[in-house]
């Protein structure tokens, strides 16, 4: 399949769904991604079964506060220059790139890598949503080491990392984020086509701009289109699709504590006003609570929505007094596995609860 | 005592406040050319009056965003980035309408400068590629020009620093630069620079008329023009900053909706001729919006008040079943084109005329409407600012609205969502009553570090830089207040980094020196 810029408006939009509420505004990378894929024509994207046993693939993406790139503009070359020093460290030419997580921005560094480099991008990533933390990646869980990786500045300094284990790896690229503008990018997680299979959430690329186009062609209430999404999700690897609650914001706090945004937020319903969910908050939308009943929670998705046109709300821009809906969505079934919940279940986060998976709820 | 004038689409209206007394009120029909209106308006409004008793006029002005919206009036500008090497993919003017694009010119530079988030530079400025601009922007013969370097907000020097490179070498150059307009967020914040260097030489024209208005009615105190937060400019700063009257109108509207009511928590319908525009009071003040907000297809960072508008005003066409209202609408041509005027079209303000009995008009004219559709219509107006009024509220408790503006007899039955609905007396002049009773404001943001800086040192130092703008504004610097402080921790970052914004407002500086005597 080729990617153009006819798909990327809902790419975006797809995606920004599965963000879940996390992933920053997409404004500026989309600016980005459709001018080069104006520049240098379309990308050509692989099923990750197309893909040799011995392939070699990297990740590539962006780390950092996506609140600095308002100021300091990302670039092209910022996205070419870490592909080309990698495969000139490691000695071999990459056979494919492939996404962190597909929820926001970092859906698309690898289409602006793969434009200008011509190497084609693998239908997939390693959160199926956004998720804070490397090390919450399919492929850290699958035991793919994080180097040897190299991040790439504004200024295009380079920076090669060599390092045993994701979560080292995640604190030491963070705080070369800081000292570098508050954002980079980085090619990682080297691994070959065998070990991709195994940890890749597969589809998530083509699956977002499917998505994107359903929200697209059927905006209207959250109630006329629900049908539509359970339509959408039901032949997908995230199954389940519930409409949690259509109300007002009737209350949204949060506030940054070791560097993330925590907080909650409050929903009334509409039609009864005693039913009411309440949302914790830390970067994504991660646990849904009524009256102290779990109705929903990470990493199962929960997504929150416009009322009147379905477009997903990031987090930064939730607030009192909106009409939303809240959606629920079932997880990849790999995010259900025991080594997987160890990295990404509710406790993770520092939430004192058990995971239930959204259908038995 | 003081006058308050909003020039709106069709009307002019002025009134005469002695401190929160209305002494008087007039509307006459906004002109082609503004100034006629404005002084019609003026002429009427003095009657009586000393001139000499006036100590302030205040008006508020759609003139510029609709230069904007209907691409006119627009020079040609100079948009200068510094930010290189970041940016270099997305130069000034990415993603603008061609139209307004092309109206303004594409003349976009790209150079090296700036800072990073922590005050590290991003890059030097590059003296050899600040003279190639120079040169280019000489040649083109370009006089207004609009400068924007990354994270300006917290250092403006290099913005300073090629402003005055230009400057010593177009002496009669006009530069607006992008720290002066607004929050992070260059891209936005570099369009609103823009947009305003496109409007400055007709700021001069704009303001020149006003001014002459006012001397040729004898009237020699300051003038104010409202901008989009419900504050004041005078006349220097909006020769300077004629884009942040954007959205005026609707501020204007809320604000004097509250003081003819003395509330300060309820919803607010300005209904005009073609619009119903629904607005939130919060503690007396607009609920701002925090989405971007498009200036004529523009994005920009421009504080605006979250307004939901609604097609349906006085001149809006009602469908022969009453089934279907607007979004087409007569317009200021509701004079000649309704019905109960003698005109061919069937009009929300005919419908209202024909239910409630209205004293406007010619009732002849609606008499033989059927009974059934003017019950139809009428419910069906009523149905549509229900649903949008219940769409702003702030919690599911039915909220007192207030109805402004002309169009407002279009609502003579009760709403679902309101508590009770409020009529002040002399709502038709809302916007010009917001524009006289508002105060000078400034405002200050800038990144700061908690580890290097204390909060309370960060926060008085974001306030005295508000202060000084304020001031410079034109307002009494020991009225001021702060009215807002807002504190943003950079997500994923340092628990230290901080985004301070500081808004402070007082009085007019004249108006207190009056009251002083």
């Amino acid at each position: 399949m080729q990617l153009t810029n006819e798909q990327l408006d809902d790419l975006v939009l797809g995606a920004v769904f599965l963000a879940t509420g996390g992933g920053g505004d997409p404004f500026v990378p989309q600016l980005l991604t459709a001018q080069a894929l104006k520049r240098f024509g379309s990308v050509k994207m692989i099923q990750p079964d197309e893909l040799a046993n011995d392939a070699f693939v990297a990740c590539i993406g962006g780390v950092g506060a996506p609140t600095v790139s308002l100021e300091l503009l990302p670039s092209i070359a910022e996205s070419v220059a870490p592909v080309k020093a990698f495969e000139q460290q490691t000695g071999k030419k990459l056979d494919a790139l492939v996404s962190f997580e597909i929820g926001g921005a970092n859906s698309l560094v690898p289409i602006i890598a793969a434009a200008a480099t011509g190497i084609p991008i693998v239908d997939g990533d390693g959160m199926g949503r956004a998720l804070p933390e490397a090390q919450m990646m399919t492929y850290a869980i699958e035991g793919v080491k994080p180097t040897p990786a190299i991040a790439c500045d504004y200024e295009g300094n380079l920076t090669t990392f060599t390092t045993g284990n994701t979560a080292t790896y995640e604190r030491h690229i963070r705080s070369l984020a800081m000292s570098s503008g508050g954002m980079i990018t980085t090619i990682e997680h080297p691994m070959s086509g065998a070990q991709l299979k195994a940890a890749i959430i597969p589809g998530t690329v083509s699956f977002s701009i499917e998505l994107g186009r359903v929200l697209r062609g059927n905006r209207g209430t959250a109630e006329a289109m629900l049908p539509h999404l359970q339509e959408v999700f039901s032949h997908s690897i995230y199954g389940e699709c519930r409409l949690l609650i259509s109300g007002k914001v009737t209350d949204k706090a949060t506030r940054i504590v070791g560097g993330y945004d925590i907080g909650s937020a409050a929903i009334v319903a509409f039609e009864d006003e005693s039913e009411q969910l309440h949302i914790d908050i830390k970067n994504e939308y991660l646990v849904a609570t009524q009256n102290g009943e779990l109705k929903a929670s990470v990493p199962d998705l929960i997504v929150i929505a416009d009322y009147e046109t379905c477009t997903p709300i990031n987090a930064e821009r939730l607030r009192y007094g909106q009409r939303v809906a809240v959606f629920a969505v079932g997880c990849p079934d790999y995010f259900r596995s025991e080594k997987a919940l160890a990295a990404v279940a509710p406790k993770c986060f520092g939430f004192d609860l058990e995971y239930k998976p959204l259908e038995s709820l | 005592m003081r006058i308050g004038i909003d020039v709106g689409g069709t009307h002019t209206d002025a009134v005469l406040l002695d401190n929160a007394n209305i002494l008087a009120s007039v509307k006459a029909p906004t002109s082609k050319d503004v100034v006629t209106g404005v002084i019609s308006a003026l002429t009427n409004i003095l009657q009586g009056q000393q001139v000499d008793t006036i100590d302030a006029v205040m008006i508020g002005t759609t003139q510029f965003t609709n230069a904007v919206v209907e691409r006119r009036q627009l020079a040609e500008v100079a948009a200068i980035r510094i930010g290189l090497p970041s940016g270099v993919d997305i130069p000034p003017m990415t993603a603008w309408p061609d139209d307004i694009a092309d109206a303004i010119g594409r003349h976009t530079y790209m150079i090296d400068g700036g800072f990073l988030y922590d005050g590290w530079p991003l890059a030097e400025l590059n003296n050899q590629q600040i003279q190639g601009v120079i040169d280019d922007i000489k040649e083109k013969n370009i006089t207004n020009v609009a400068i924007a370097a990354a994270f300006s907000p917290m250092n403006a020097q290099p913005e300073h620093a090629v402003a005055e490179a230009i400057k010593a070498q177009i002496p009669n150059v006009r530069i607006t630069l992008s720290y002066q307009m607004g929050r992070l967020g260059i891209l936005e914040r570099e369009n609103a620079a823009i947009l305003n260097a496109s409007l400055l030489p007709f700021a001069d024209i704009v303001v020149s008329a006003f001014q002459n208005a006012l001397k040729d009615q004898g009237l020699s105190c300051p003038m104010f023009i409202s901008q989009n937060d419900g504050t004041l400019m005078n006349a220097k700063f909006v020769r300077q900053y004629p884009a942040l009257t954007f959205a005026s109108g609707p501020t204007n509207s809320l604000r004097g909706a509250s003081q003819l009511t003395g509330l300060k928590n309820a919803i607010v319908v300005d209904i005009g001729g073609t619009t119903s525009d629904i607005g939130v009071l919060q503690e007396g003040f607009p609920r701002e919006s925090n989405m971007v907000i498009e200036v004529g297809g523009v994005r920009t960072n421009f504080r605006m008040p979250d307004i939901q508008a609604v097609a349906m005003g006085g001149g809006s066409h009602i469908s022969s079943d009453g089934n279907k209202i607007g979004p087409q609408s007569v317009g200021h041509q509701l004079l000649q084109k309704g019905l109960i005027f003698g005109g061919e079209t069937l009009t929300a303000t005919d419908i209202a005329v024909a239910h409630a009995n209205l004293d406007i008009g010619d009732h002849a004219k609606v008499a033989t409407l059927p009974s059934e559709l003017v019950k139809r219509a009428t419910d069906n107006m009523h149905e549509l600012l229900d649903r949008h009024i219940d769409m702003m509220k702030p919690n599911s408790e039915p909220v007192p609205v207030i109805l402004v503006g002309g169009g407002s007899v279009l609502i003579s039955e009760d709403l679902k969502t309101a508590s009770e609905i409020i009529r002040p007396e002399n709502a038709a002049v809302a916007n010009a009553i917001g524009a006289a009773i508002a105060q000078i404001g400034g405002e200050a943001e800038q990144f700061v570090s908690y580890r290097e800086v204390s909060r309370d040192d960060a926060i008085s130092m974001v306030t005295q830089k508000a202060r000084q703008s304020a001031i410079e504004a034109g307002a009494d610097a020991n009225s001021l207040t702060v009215v807002d402080i807002e504190e943003t921790a950079i997500p994923y970052m340092d628990d230290g980094n901080t985004r301070v914004r500081v808004k402070v407002i007082g009085e007019v500086a004249k108006l207190v020196k009056q009251e002083a005597n």
